[in-house]
Parts: structure tokens; C-alpha cells; sequence
């Protein structure tokens, strides 16, 4: 049995990764596509239950209603919280996902229990400036994405979820996000690969600094990847901080 | 059938190790090589072909927009168009055309083109464009996925602003405008308008609605150009629209000299040259989103029927400059000759293709005045002449209604000095 399934919300489809029982887990995936149906969120499953959706544009994914801008996003994602969960929920946010969960938290802190930021897009730095991931070359987006190239999955994003990423990232990842870190009240865990080539950790200090009481643990020989490269270390990480 | 003169205008001294290098000839060329002295000159040159292709009796002069290349150093099309208003008397100023969602706010595109078409007398045509990705997602910065809905509110906007009698208020996505009242409002009471394309269906939908012309500007040769350009018009069939030639706009580097020997002489290396410093780094010719998957996927099909006909290694020999003068004659990259060998083969392309505008490019790469001068010159007097009986049955709805009278008001000063 497949653990995916679609469910309607709003004037769109969601089409989502399930599994486990216990407390709920929101997983929002990275720029791009979604992980599929990897170990990692079998092994959170263990202890939660876990909702991985494809965002809106990725894959089969249709919007709950227009999509403009962040906030359009963050509010996708508060339907899909009040449809399917009752009270807060813990949330892990990864790269764009990381964008979109510190997002929700900063906007909708009652339905927000702990955060845990990986790899996250968001913020900009004029003195390390983030390389373009939309252009890099084949071999060099891979070594910018993974700490041992071999990692990456044999399954690339397709242009459709690219494009979905680039309402958020292009040409510049900040949406105003630096804005309102300090709004947000969960507690919060910022994950950063070590070796991440695409949003170097010095970005992920940045992220802890601003949310108040927010820890920051590199992960090492981890790149933009940490769930995928570092899987036992991101998820002994997570369920000590989720316990 | 119309002419109109146009020329991307190349930076004409690019270092001769320029394509070897692989250096994208887009978005981040590097800065020092364009000299501003040279700029200066080549732009001065420029303008004065164009008057000189006024003065010959061309229908149009054609002038575009593109950001950050060597490839064409026209980041105003508007500011050239101005310039061409106002030194020339007859021809058609054709801005094909302003990029309309990198214009904030896009009224300023509706503002620009009514002033040129007033200092004109009424001779613009007014063109919308995407913009390549090069120049509007790259350079200007739009996130692909906005371009489309960002080019139609400013369309909406732009046209409205033409037309609208009172002051109006705009409450768009993009663009929030409390007073929308243009001044000056346009001499012409309906510009023509044109949209170039690449082979996106999304486009040929826009100019089958509204009746616009549609251009196929490019420059990868007549085999690349007709799977496409028929498959077009199997669209407008399809949909109902209307046939006629003079909506159909297509490019074509043209060489004239008076023997076919001269044409190889003086136009060679300056095709070469074009060709040769084309080059863009592929990411930024494709980034994602730019297009709808249903247009990737027509023109993909165009591009295998171009696959079947002309081989990789003749496609990878022009591309990089490579290719015999006389086998890009042959591939149709270029149309070259005495003038009755250019007359012969345009007559066969025109009618093959249905084209009613032909947007024909005198100058290109790094070609000298004299040779620019001389192919305008011929193209006038010995090309023109022969093939304006080409679609004279059909009207023509797609360049200003007022150009006869306002050359013969020309005439008529002409005449009285």
C-alpha cells in the first residue's frame, strides 16, 4: 500500500505522505521535490504522525486558493492545519520548507507546538551571497547540494516543481522573512549540514540568533541534506528535541 | 506585402577568442569589454542607417529591447525610437518592443510610445513582448512564474490607458494606480499592435484574440523557422483567426552586393561574427517555469521536424560561426546575392511562410557602415520594387493607417523647398 494519498483542501488537492500514529508531525519538504517515500520519514513515523504534503505546484499539488505571495503560502498551509489536525503541531521545515514553517510559526504561533528549521531558505547576507541554484550546472548543483555527491537521489525534480520554487526563491530567497523571526514563540532547533554548498550554516546562525531562544546544531558531513546524508544523527536530533 | 530595416545592434569588437571561451554572450558578459567610446560610435552608426532606410522608402524601422548582452545594445528600444521620430519623416517606428512586465508601472510603456507617436505624426507600432529569459527573468529579476500574469495586467492596463477618456483607477496585482490619465493620449486612434514569440502557444492565443501580428523573430534559419511558422498558421485555421499575410512578421538576415562573388566578400565574416558570439550559458536560456509545459512540448515537436532536416553537425557548425558563407545561404540563416538572387529566394520564402511584414536585418555582427549602407541601398531599390505585389490583394490592418498621407506630406514640403 502506497503511503501517499490526495486529500481536497480549499479549491485544491493536496497530495501527502502518511504514516505513524501519536503526536502530530508536519514535514515540509525542500525547494525541490519531494523526498517520495524515504526512510527518514519512515523512522519519524515511529513515534508521530507524520504529514509530509507536496507543496503547492510540486507534483500533483493544487493550491487551496491563489497563491501571490508568502503569506497566500503560510495560509495554505493554516487550512491545511485546521483540516487535518486538532490543536498545535510540530513542525520540520527543510530548505524552502524551512522558509515556509518559520513562516507559519511566526503567523500562527496557537497552531505551532516546536520547530525545527533545516537548511532553511529565508534569509539574504550581502557579504556571503547565495549561489543560484536555478542555473547551477548538473554536477555543480550536486556538489553544492550534497556533502558526498553520490547521495543524491536517482530521481531529479521535474521543471514543474522548480518553477513552483521560484515564486519564493527568485532572484533573490527573501521574502521578508528576517521581518518577523522575532515573532515566532515555539521552541525552535535550527539543523545546518556542515557542508551545505547552497545555504552555507553561517545562514543558519543567522536564523538561531533571531528567534528567540532558538538552539542551532550543525550536522556534519551533511550538505543541503542532512535527513538524507546524516539520517541517524537529523533524526536523534529531532526526537530529542520533539520528546 | 512590408519592409521594415532593422539590425541587432552587436557589439561590433568582441575579443576573436570570444566563443572559445564559452563566455554567455548574456546576463553576466563581462563588463570591461564594452567600451563606451565604441558603444558611442556603433549606436551613432546605427541611427544613420536608419534615416538612410527612411530616405530609401522602407515601410518600417524596427528597433527592440534586451538587457545586459552584447548581442543587442538596446536596453530602451523607446529611447531609440525617439531619436528615429524625430530625424526620419516616413517610415513606421516600430517598437517590437517594450518588455511590458519589466516596466513599473507599466504605464510608463503607455506614456512613451503615445509621446513617440505624437513627435511622429503618427507612425508607431506599438509591440509587446515577454522578453527572453535572458533579459526578464535573468536581468530583470521576475520570477518565471509571474512573467505571463505581470505582461497580461500590463497589457490590460496599457491599452485601457489609451483608450479611456476620464481618469481611471487601477486596482491590479502588480500594479495599483488611483490616477490612471494619460498625457499625452496617442496621435493614431488605434496603434497597431505586434507580439513576438518563440513558439509558445500562450502567445499565438494572445494575437489570434486580439488580432495583433504576430512576429517569429529569430535567427536559426528557415528550417528551424518553418515548423513553427506552419504550425501557426494551422493554429489560426484551427481557431478561426484570420489568415492574412500582414499579420505574420518574420526576421531574415539579408546580403545584398551586386554579384554574388561580393556578397561572400563583404558580409562573411560579419555573419560569422553574429553567429559566432551568440553563445549563451544553456541555464539561462531554460530556467524553469518560463514556459508552460504545453509549449515545451509543441516545441519540441517543431524541433525534431528541424532535427530531420538540417544534421547536428550542420547545426553546431552555425551556431558557433563555422558553417560556409554559402551553406548558411543554403540552410536559410541568411539570404544572400545580387539582388536578383536575394528578390528570387525572398519571394519563395514570403510566400512559403505567409509573411506580409518581413523584418529584414541589413547589419549584423560587426559589418561595416559602407556594407550596411550598400545592402540598404540595394534592398530598396533593387529588392523592394520587385516583390511589392506580393499579398497586394490583402489588406493590411497592421502598421499605421496614416504613413500614405503623411508621405505625401513629406513630399509636398520636399517638393515646395
Amino acid at each position: 500500500m502506497t503511503p501517499f494519498e490526495t486529500r481536497p483542501l480549499g479549491a485544491g488537492h493536496v497530495r501527502l505522505w502518511i504514516g505513524g500514529t501519536g503526536p502530530t508531525l508536519l514535514y515540509l519538504h525542500g525547494f525541490d521535490r519531494h523526498p517520495g517515500d524515504a526512510p527518514f520519514l519512515t523512522r519519524l513515523a515511529q513515534t508521530h504522525t507524520v504529514l509530509a504534503p507536496e507543496h503547492p505546484g510540486y507534483g500533483e499539488t493544487t493550491p487551496a486558493h491563489p497563491l501571490h505571495d508568502i503569506t497566500d503560502q503560510t495560509l495554505h498551509y493554516r487550512r491545511a492545519i485546521e483540516a487535518w489536525a486538532t490543536g498545535p503541531v510540530d513542525i520540520i521545515g527543510h530548505s524552502l520548507g524551512g522558509m515556509f514553517a518559520a513562516e507559519f510559526a511566526a503567523l500562527c504561533p496557537h497552531l505551532t507546538r516546536r520547530l525545527v528549521l533545516v537548511d532553511t531558505y529565508g534569509l539574504w547576507n550581502d557579504t556571503t551571497p547565495l549561489p543560484d541554484p536555478f542555473t547551477l550546472p548538473p554536477a555543480a548543483l550536486k556538489s553544492a547540494q550534497y556533502a558526498n555527491p553520490a547521495n543524491a537521489p536517482a530521481t531529479p525534480s521535474t521543471p514543474g516543481d522548480l518553477a513552483a520554487a521560484t515564486r519564493y526563491l527568485w532572484p533573490i530567497p527573501d521574502r521578508g522573512l528576517s521581518r518577523r523571526l522575532g515573532f515566532i514563540r515555539a521552541p525552535t532547533l535550527v539543523l545546518h549540514g556542515t557542508q551545505d554548498g547552497l545555504v552555507p550554516p553561517s545562514y543558519g546562525q543567522a536564523l538561531a540568533a533571531a528567534i528567540p531562544g532558538a538552539r542551532f546544531v550543525p550536522i556534519a558531513s551533511a550538505g543541503h541534506y542532512p535527513m538524507i546524508e546524516a539520517e541517524t544523527t537529523f533524526l536523534h536530533e529531532v526526537s530529542s528535541f520533539l520528546a | 506585402m512590408k519592409f521594415h530595416w532593422f539590425a541587432e545592434a552587436s557589439y561590433p569588437t568582441l575579443p576573436a577568442d570570444f566563443r572559445e571561451k564559452k563566455i554567455s554572450s548574456w546576463v553576466d558578459t563581462p563588463r570591461h569589454m564594452a567600451d563606451p567610446a565604441t558603444v558611442g560610435e556603433m549606436c551613432r552608426m546605427f541611427i544613420r542607417l536608419m534615416q538612410q532606410a527612411d530616405r530609401d522608402g522602407f515601410d518600417g524601422l524596427a528597433v527592440n529591447e534586451h538587457h545586459q548582452t552584447p548581442f543587442a545594445v538596446t536596453p530602451s528600444p523607446n529611447l531609440l525610437a525617439a531619436t528615429l521620430a524625430n530625424t526620419t519623416e516616413k517610415a513606421a517606428i516600430l517598437i517590437i518592443g517594450d518588455s511590458l512586465a519589466l516596466y513599473n508601472p507599466p504605464t510608463r510603456v503607455a506614456e512613451e510610445m503615445a509621446w513617440i507617436d505624437c513627435l511622429s505624426q503618427g507612425r508607431v507600432i506599438a509591440g509587446f513582448v515577454f522578453g527572453t529569459p535572458m533579459d526578464s527573468v535573468f536581468a530583470y529579476g521576475i520570477p518565471p512564474v509571474d512573467l505571463r500574469d505581470r505582461f497580461e495586467e500590463a497589457r490590460q492596463l496599457i491599452l485601457k490607458s489609451w483608450a479611456e477618456p476620464e481618469p481611471f483607477a487601477f486596482n491590479g496585482r502588480f500594479t495599483k494606480l488611483r490616477y490612471v490619465n494619460l498625457w499625452p493620449r496617442p496621435l493614431q486612434k488605434k496603434f497597431p499592435i505586434w507580439v513576438p514569440g518563440s513558439g509558445s502557444v500562450e502567445t499565438w492565443d494572445l494575437t489570434i484574440d486580439n488580432d495583433y501580428c504576430y512576429g517569429h523573430l529569430s535567427f536559426s534559419g528557415l528550417h528551424a523557422a518553418k515548423p513553427m511558422v506552419d504550425a501557426y498558421w494551422e493554429y489560426v485555421a484551427q481557431r478561426g483567426g484570420d489568415p492574412n499575410p500582414h499579420r505574420m512578421a518574420f526576421t531574415q538576415l539579408c546580403c545584398v552586393a551586386n554579384t554574388d562573388a561580393e556578397a561572400e566578400a563583404k558580409y562573411a565574416e560579419a555573419v560569422k561574427y553574429f553567429y559566432r558570439n551568440r553563445y549563451t550559458n544553456p541555464a539561462y536560456e531554460a530556467p524553469p517555469g518560463y514556459r508552460s509545459q504545453k509549449s515545451v512540448q509543441s516545441i519540441m515537436g517543431h524541433r525534431a521536424v528541424t532535427e530531420s532536416l538540417v544534421s547536428a553537425e550542420d547545426r553546431a557548425k552555425a551556431a558557433s560561426g563555422e558553417l560556409d558563407f554559402w551553406d548558411y545561404d543554403r540552410l536559410g540563416y541568411i539570404i544572400a546575392g545580387s539582388p536578383a538572387r536575394v528578390t528570387q529566394r525572398m519571394r519563395e520564402v514570403c510566400t512559403d511562410l505567409r509573411i506580409g511584414q518581413l523584418i529584414a536585418c541589413l547589419h549584423m555582427g560587426n559589418l561595416s557602415e559602407e556594407t550596411g549602407e550598400m545592402n540598404t541601398r540595394l534592398f530598396a531599390t533593387d529588392v523592394i520594387p520587385h516583390l511589392r505585389d506580393l499579398w497586394a490583394d490583402q489588406e493590411d490592418r497592421w502598421t499605421p493607417q496614416g504613413l500614405a498621407e503623411i508621405e505625401a506630406r513629406a513630399a509636398a514640403k520636399r517638393d515646395a523647398a
